[in-house]
């Protein structure tokens, strides 16, 4: 189809002087995230108005008892029907429902999953954009672990991670080095979940994906590079719990575990 | 094909190359016979070791290089006070 004739395309003629003519949703699961999600949503929405993109968010809350609804509603007003839909679900459901539940609602073609506790800056979103347009990957995902990109990109800072002590540190470095070993994926943050996605992509590697939580994550990003997709990483910096302190119990370690040997069974 | 048969497949191969060279069914060209049967019996150490040391080296590396971001934390406490401000203006509920 021809790119200028998309109704995206046809709407920024005349507003906006880019050539990027690509619509970019974000995929936005909440529970609970009355506080943060305004404020999220106004970086978002910033990075995005500076940046001369089309974008929508997409909040998928799972019955959060706290109001995030209603707040959902009120920046809707602020911003636009058009730009906050809100996609409420019965329960808490998880997250891999979640994300299908939202794609159901996309009209763009390239989505962006990410938290939405302040752990993901958006302001790295449109280096994730500059690299998927310079080399035509099918996604980008962000890595905490790296200081520059791959393929290069030379506005890239350094990665890194505010709020975790030497143990924290150990221990991620350790579960890195299990899963890159186990199933060598070709990414350095299998766990992260800072990615842009192209659409169809997603689509596919969702509904083959089985397992929960952010094993969940890792088995995405598997799966695509079995399937051949290409994938590039930019350093992000992750500010981990910026109310409160960073937990990892030993059933977490143990699960992990579990979720590395069954890929490494069935991908 | 998952990565597990994978991995089994080729690993079988080489086990048996290696038990048949070790038990002196295959020979291995250009090395003396007496060299070898020193040698061999001590790969599989050796590959235990190798890896080890390997490993350790990573994490060790791994930790040494992990990047604290102090001025991220900053700016965004400083963006989500910016955001709060922006927002009240704009009839949104914000504590």
């Amino acid at each position: 189809m021809n790119p200028f004739a998309s109704p995206v395309s046809l709407n920024m003629q005349g507003q906006y002087n880019t050539p990027n003519t690509h619509k970019y949703s974000v995929i936005l699961p909440t529970y609970n995230e009355r506080k943060n999600l305004p404020i999220i949503i106004w970086l978002l929405a910033k990075v995005f108005e500076e940046h001369q993109l089309a974008w929508e968010i997409i909040i998928v809350d799972d019955a959060s008892p706290d109001g995030t609804q209603e707040v959902a509603i009120e920046l809707a007003r602020a911003y636009g029907e058009d730009k906050i839909l809100l996609k409420p679900r019965a329960g808490k459901l998880g997250l891999g429902t979640a994300y299908i539940h939202g794609l159901e609602f996309c009209t763009g073609d390239f989505v962006i999953i990410m938290d939405a506790d302040f752990s993901h800056h958006p302001k790295f979103i449109p280096q994730f954009i500059r690299l998927q347009q310079a080399h035509n990957l099918d996604i980008v995902t962000g890595t905490r672990y790296r200081s520059t990109s791959t393929p290069y990109l030379s506005e890239t800072q350094p990665g890194g991670v505010h709020g975790w002590d030497l143990k924290r540190k150990l221990v991620s470095r350790g579960a890195n080095f299990l899963a890159a070993t186990v199933l060598n994926p070709g990414v350095s943050d299998l766990t992260g979940s800072f990615r842009l996605y192209r659409l169809p992509v997603l689509r596919h590697i969702i509904t083959l994906t089985q397992s929960r939580g952010y094993v969940f994550q890792m088995e995405m990003m598997v799966r695509a590079r079995a399937l051949g997709y290409t994938v590039g990483e930019v350093p992000i910096t992750f500010v981990d719990r910026i109310f409160g302190e960073s937990k990892l119990g030993a059933d977490e370690v143990v699960g992990y575990a579990k979720g590395v040997w069954q890929l490494f069974k069935s991908v | 094909m998952a990565r597990l048969h994978q991995v089994s497949i080729y690993s079988s191969i080489l086990i048996l190359i290696y038990l048949l060279v070790l038990f002196e069914a295959l020979p291995i060209p250009f090395i003396d016979a007496s060299v070898a049967q020193e040698i061999l019996p001590v790969i599989p150490w050796w590959l235990l070791v190798s890896f080890g040391s390997y490993s350790l080296w990573s994490l060790g590396w791994g930790v040494f290089t992990f990047r604290d971001c102090p001025e991220a934390y900053h700016e965004l406490l400083q963006e989500i006070n910016e955001a709060k401000n922006d927002l009240r203006s704009r009839a949104v509920t914000v504590d």
